[in-house]
């Protein structure tokens, strides 16, 4: 499968949810994807942190959908995750490893589920998350994303993409600062909270 | 020697104070009553994690929900969590509030917690990450209290450091 494509699939079925996504060349193409998703997605060059900081926003929005788009690479920086999960059970919380089987932003030397050992679904389901697929078909990838997305359970695809990324896409230019600040005003906006109010005096 | 429940009530209370509902925690040894106090807490949800990092990056989530949360843990933390309090801090303006015992301090009894006080300061200082110790019991309320108010102003980490004295810990002399 292509990332793109995939990312096509699932950003159609998107419209109040919260996304939480990884670094590498996923940026650009969820940018692309997703363009009605722009300010709902966090754009965080996090190896590591993507998943973990998804759950943590999941905790404190128990109502909302939150959507991971994680990566092999990401996933491994920091799979003691995947226990979290089981033991915490997130009802609210879909996750998407995006796994290339490389680490794509810097030339694409092998990630560990290059050699066709290391199975990251079978991990998270020995982890105890009973709903964790790995997808090769779009057919399964959309219709798995509905019955994610539709459930009120803990929810994991690991889509197999290949090592490309989709090319002559608009680039994303802003940096994780701007990022954040878009992210945080459009959750006030949605939740009708205060995430960052004003100072005491001016 | 233990954490003493004026000590466990005093961060509970500051906790409640700063608005916080979820505490995500790697247990150790200085502060262990805290971790068992925060999982019966009915107010607050209490996530044990497998590593600092994790825990600091599920704070940084509930932070983006509007919510507040706090990460306790032993000092050595920092080490294993600075690499995602560098992306969320530095590269993002995320803010985590944590709060770490203070081992390797005056007074450690043990060989293996050396290093911890050793390299506690030095990579909060790398992490431009503000701390304040905390010696005295009826400091730890009002000290969570400002942390968070800081943090969240600044949009930057901070850490509030307990010492053995707020756990009762270091023995008076070492035994032979």
């Amino acid at each position: 499968m292509k990332r793109y494509d995939c990312m096509k699939i699932l950003a159609s079925k998107l419209e109040n949810e919260l996304i939480i996504l990884s670094l590498g060349g996923s940026v650009d193409e969820w940018y692309n994807a997703a363009p009605h998703m722009r300010k709902a997605s966090l754009f965080q060059q996090q190896l590591g942190c993507v998943t973990p900081e998804a759950f943590g926003l999941s905790l404190g929005l128990p109502h909302r959908k939150i959507v991971a788009l994680d990566t092999d690479g990401g996933l491994f920086f920091n799979l003691g995750i995947l226990a979290t999960l089981a033991n915490e059970q997130p009802k609210n919380l879909f996750v998407v490893v995006w796994d290339n089987e490389c680490y794509q932003s810097i030339g694409g030397p092998p990630t560990h589920t290059a050699a066709g050992i290391v199975d990251l679904s079978a991990i998270a389901r020995g982890a105890g998350i009973e709903h964790a697929y790995t997808v090769t078909d779009l057919a399964v990838f959309d219709k798995l994303c509905d019955e994610g997305l539709r459930a009120e359970k803990l929810f994991i695809i690991v889509a197999k993409v290949d090592k490309t990324v989709s090319p002559g896409l608009k680039r994303k230019h802003s940096d994780g600062i701007e990022d954040k600040y878009v992210f945080v005003r459009y959750v006030e906006e949605l939740e009708g909270v205060t995430i960052m109010g004003p100072s005491e005096h001016n | 020697m233990s954490m003493s429940p004026k000590a466990i009530e005093e961060t509970l209370a500051g906790l409640r104070e700063a608005n916080v509902t979820v505490a995500c925690f790697l247990p150790e040894s200085l502060l262990k009553e805290i971790y068992p106090a925060l999982a019966s807490a009915e107010d607050i949800r209490a996530i044990p994690v497998t590593n600092e990092g994790e825990g600091v990056a599920i704070c940084g989530g509930v932070y983006l929900s509007g919510k507040r949360a706090v990460m306790v843990m032993e000092n050595s933390g920092i080490r294993a969590a600075a690499e995602p309090l560098a992306r969320l801090g530095l590269g993002a303006r995320i803010p985590v509030v944590m709060i770490m015992s203070y081992r390797g301090d005056i007074g450690e009894p043990n060989w293996w917690a050396v290093p911890h006080g050793i390299t506690m300061k030095p990579m909060l200082k790398a992490l431009r990450i503000p701390y304040t110790v905390v010696r005295n019991v009826e400091d730890i309320r009002p000290t969570i209290v400002k942390a968070f108010t800081m943090a969240y102003a600044a949009m930057n980490h901070y850490a509030i450091v307990l010492t053995g004295e707020c756990s009762d810990f270091f023995p008076k002399s070492s035994k032979v």
